[in-house]
């Protein structure tokens, strides 16, 4: 691995390996930066279930104080918990201590403004620009304030509004029998509280205890989610979570232990809501077409975004939308509950859809529109983006464009999105279609003009 | 640049400053760092503060710099320093660091290291510590091998049981002593012993602090006449005892509501220890007064006067085998004794003064008077480092009738007086102590505030 990618201080904030590279004095400025940014007011800081989540957690206490703000420490929680917590408390700010879906080693400050959203991109370029700076607001012993702890809050006010369009008490009646896989995280505890106890759910979860390590690749995809899928097709379950270690994201499974795509969970998330509240959705622009199909049944407008859970909120927030996500991260955006990924918005809207429909949840993806996806990556070589996104929009003269992130063709009989990575010199592709034969024939032909050997 | 951002000095007894314009965040967890860098020796490290609210950053600072290291952590909370060295030694600790500027104003702050068994650092050591701090390539370990941190609250208890072995709570118990904690940490020490030894200590300013403090938290004769010295006659105490704010130090003030100067804790301790034990030796600094000789003297002891500063009384305790020495201290109420292990504790001070007065059947005031007076008169002039030299060139010339040690500035000494010139390690002034036996030498004092005032 290069070394530059061990170590990321950018817009998104910080990131890297723990040890060598995010140390703890890094965290501890990038911290007092904050700090200096919000003007020393309350700061919420919470984690994951990342091992070095205790020592970084101390660091950024450590930078807060000095910089004179009152630290409420919210301890191990998931990703929107912590944010709704902190734009709810009418905190300045909040820290999130997770690498949220990459490997063990690494670790990130995630950082949210008074709202509890994360920073727009003026805001982080502001804050960046104060960490270069080094110029911290420094408190005196008179000026700094304390740390406070409050566990209990959060989880309360998060799982109000979480069940605050849904029908709980329908949910309880039919005693879903549900697996889980809470990969070890941050939501391991809560969540086992909002099946079980809150909605009555038969529980059968693994990777639930937040002390041990991961035990499988962090991010909830199809393939990494063999034992969940066992699981379900073990103990009999109607239907299948799994979390990543933040709590943000969310994969599900079938009763017949299929892992359904994540554009389809979010495609059923946002059927479930659209029934429910009138108002637009905000989708990136590699989420599938099925979101246009559905929002056009229910009478209303698709906007599409750059990728990135910061653009979607950005436009979310800017058009007043009702829901909105990442397909293909599984990523579902609820904004009354919080303009940020939660997982718990989807677990409690597909219930409620199951406890309404009384169909299983094969029966509700069956009967989305179907479409057929293919997702890919090239290497390039820096200095030829240029070049082959120019042969790539020639090769489709007839194709609507969009080049508000790299470059999205619209065809009649599909769609491709080639865009290239923020962290390595990597195209990813993306492609869908109403057919399989015409995906391929799609994906052959971006192959073609990027010659990629297919 | 202000003075504010003068105050921070990192040497080799650590790093101390006012916390912000000085002493920062990225200080301590530096710092942190490169001890948790230099420690060989396996086990946990131990931590502990004392009250200021500054104590709370630079501790969650030193927290996350030990863990990184690999090093587990045990944190006591506020606690004098004693406590954390006794800590170290109890728990097999491979070191620690205590938090607290000990007799500075509030918004100082400052770190402590300790080595195994809670020692001081040796020169040495605190060198390559500084080095490693200056070079900045600290051995962070990686992520599954990060150390834990553990909360103790029965670090004072452990304490009070060890040193319930080393001196008689039976006897002590029933002497009606008057404190003051100067919202320090000698509180939650002595509000325990009351509470579970019987002790009938009567505090003042015991609620601890994090800003506010009484007065400063200085063991000088001015601090214990403040508030101390005029409420020990209307209590009708025994013994009165003004500690700092981690409790390494301790000023006293008799039965009668006299402060003591804070020079007679040391002779004081010397006159008790020495017809006790073995040792014959006390190890003081170069400042601190004549009368140790004297005292010394009637025991057959011998004083070994070092530089100023823990450093050198570290070093020079090291030379020797621990059986030779008597106790060891300096002239602000620290005072190390073999008894209760080789760290200034005031606490353990306290109770060898107590115990003085139990074995001799003896008031304070009665013990004070059996000494000749002493006067001794300390002032510091405002200077510029490299006129030092020449200054102490002349000094040199100018008293060459007198017997001179020139190892730390300059020290004059005649039968009956002495005077010791001398740079600061704390701020840029040079010290002058003067001392005479009988009356104060106010001449020679004032004729060397001006000389050293011409040319500083």
């Amino acid at each position: 691995m290069p070394r530059e990618h061990l170590l990321k201080i950018g817009v998104s904030g910080v990131r890297g390996v723990v040890g060598e590279f995010l140390t703890p004095a890094l965290a501890a400025s990038f911290a007092q930066a904050f700090g200096t940014y919000v003007g020393g007011a309350r700061v919420v800081v919470g984690r994951d279930t990342r091992t070095s989540g205790p020592m970084l957690q101390r660091a950024v206490h450590c930078g807060l104080l000095a910089a004179g703000c009152e630290v409420v420490d919210v301890g191990i929680l998931p990703t929107p918990t912590i944010q709704i917590y902190a734009g709810a408390t009418l905190a300045g700010g909040g820290i999130a201590l997770t690498a949220s879906h990459n490997p063990p080693e690494y670790n990130a400050l995630k950082l949210f403004n008074a709202q509890g959203l994360f920073f727009n991109n003026y805001e982080r370029g502001d804050l960046l620009d104060l960490y270069h700076q080094r110029d911290f607001r420094q408190a005196s012993n008179a000026e700094i304030r304390r740390i406070r702890r409050d566990y209990d809050s959060a989880p309360r006010l998060h799982f109000e509004r979480v069940l605050q369009p849904v029908d709980v008490e329908r949910i309880r009646r039919c005693r879903f029998r549900v697996a889980l896989d809470a990969v070890n995280g941050a939501g391991s505890l809560l969540s086992c509280r909002f099946l079980a106890e809150i909605l009555n759910c038969e529980l059968h979860a693994i990777s639930v205890e937040p002390g041990k390590p991961f035990p499988r690749i962090a991010e909830p995809r199809p393939d990494t989610l063999g034992d969940l899928a066992d699981l379900v097709k073990r103990t009999g379950a109607a239907v299948g979570f799994a979390q990543d270690p933040d709590g943000d994201r969310l994969a599900v499974a079938d009763e017949t232990g299929r892992i359904l795509d994540n554009d389809d969970v979010l495609a059923l998330v946002v059927d479930a809501a659209l029934r429910r509240l009138p108002g637009d959705v905000v989708v990136n622009l590699t989420t599938s077409a099925a979101i246009d199909d559905i929002a056009r049944a229910h009478g209303r407008r698709v906007w599409r975004t750059p990728v990135g859970e910061a653009n979607v909120v950005e436009m979310m927030q800017a058009v007043g939308a009702v829901i909105g996500g990442e397909g293909s991260n599984g990523g579902i955006i609820f904004p009354a509950v919080h303009l940020c990924r939660d997982s718990y918005t989807g677990m409690a809207f597909l219930l409620d859809r199951m406890a309404e429909t009384g169909e299983p949840v094969s029966a509700l993806a069956g009967r989305l529109p179907r479409y057929f996806r293919r997702l890919g990556q090239v290497a390039y070589e820096h200095g030829r983006l240029g070049p082959l996104m120019q042969a790539l929009e020639e090769s489709f003269p007839q194709a609507r464009l969009d080049r508000t992130d790299g470059l999205k063709l619209t065809l009649p009989e599909g769609w491709i999105h080639v865009r290239a990575s923020n962290t390595e010199p990597l195209l990813r592709l993306a492609a869908e279609a109403g057919a399989e034969d015409a995906l391929e024939r799609l994906y052959a032909r971006v192959g073609q003009a990027l010659a990629v050997p297919s | 640049m202000s003075a504010a951002a003068r105050s921070l000095r990192i040497s080799q007894v650590g790093l101390r400053g006012i916390v912000g314009s000085g002493l920062t965040a990225t200080h301590a967890l530096e710092f942190a760092s490169a001890f948790g860098t230099f420690l060989d020796t396996p086990g946990p490290v131990i931590l502990g503060r004392d009250p200021r609210s500054s104590g709370l950053m630079l501790r969650e600072g030193v927290i996350a710099s030990l863990l990184a290291c690999g090093r587990d952590v045990i944190d006591l909370g506020v606690v004098p320093t004693p406590v954390v060295q006794h800590a170290i030694n109890r728990l097999n600790a491979a070191g620690g660091v205590s938090i607290g500027a000990s007799h500075n104003a509030s918004e100082w702050n400052a770190l402590k290291f300790f080595g195994p068994r809670g020692s001081y650092l040796s020169s040495a050591q605190a060198g390559e510590l500084l080095d490693i701090y200056h070079l900045k390539k600290f051995d962070f370990v990686e992520w599954d091998r990060l150390g834990k941190l553990e909360e103790a609250g029965d670090a004072v208890d452990r304490y009070l049981e060890d040193l319930a072995t080393a001196y008689d709570f039976d006897s002590l118990r029933r002497y009606r002593v008057l404190v003051d904690c100067c919202n320090g940490t000698s509180a939650l020490i002595l509000r325990r012993m009351n509470e579970r030894f019987g002790f009938a200590f009567i505090l003042i300013n015991e609620r601890t602090e994090g800003v506010n403090f009484a007065h400063d938290p200085a063991t000088t004769r001015d601090m214990v006449a403040l508030q101390l010295a005029p409420l020990m006659k209307p209590l009708g105490a025994g013994a009165g005892f003004l500690f700092d704010a981690d409790s390494d130090r301790v000023a006293l003030a008799d039965e009668e509501g006299r402060p003591v100067s804070e020079e007679m804790v040391l002779p004081l301790l010397a006159d008790y220890l020495l017809p006790r034990g073995a040792g014959k030796l006390v190890i003081t600094n170069l400042s601190t007064t004549a009368l140790l000789e004297e005292v010394a003297a009637r025991h057959g002891g011998k004083v070994v006067r070092v530089p100023v500063g823990r450093q050198a009384a570290t070093d020079a305790l090291s030379s020797y085998r621990p059986e030779q020495i008597a106790l060891a201290g300096e002239g602000t109420g620290a005072v190390m004794m073999p008894r209760f292990r080789f760290v200034y504790d005031g606490i353990a001070s306290m109770l060898a003064v107590l115990s003085m007065m139990e074995e001799r059947g003896q008031r304070l005031s009665a013990i004070l008077d059996g000494y000749p007076r002493y006067s001794i008169l300390k002032g510091g002039v405002p200077m510029v480092s490299q006129r030092i030299p020449k200054l102490l060139v002349e000094l040199r010339e100018r008293y060459s009738d007198g017997e001179v040690n020139a190892t730390d500035g300059l020290r004059v000494a005649w039968p009956d007086r002495w005077f010791h010139v001398r740079v600061s390690q704390t701020e840029p002034l040079v010290r002058i102590i003067c001392e005479q036996r009988g009356d104060p030498p106010t001449a020679l004092y004032e004729s060397l505030v001006e000389q050293v005032r011409r040319l500083a």
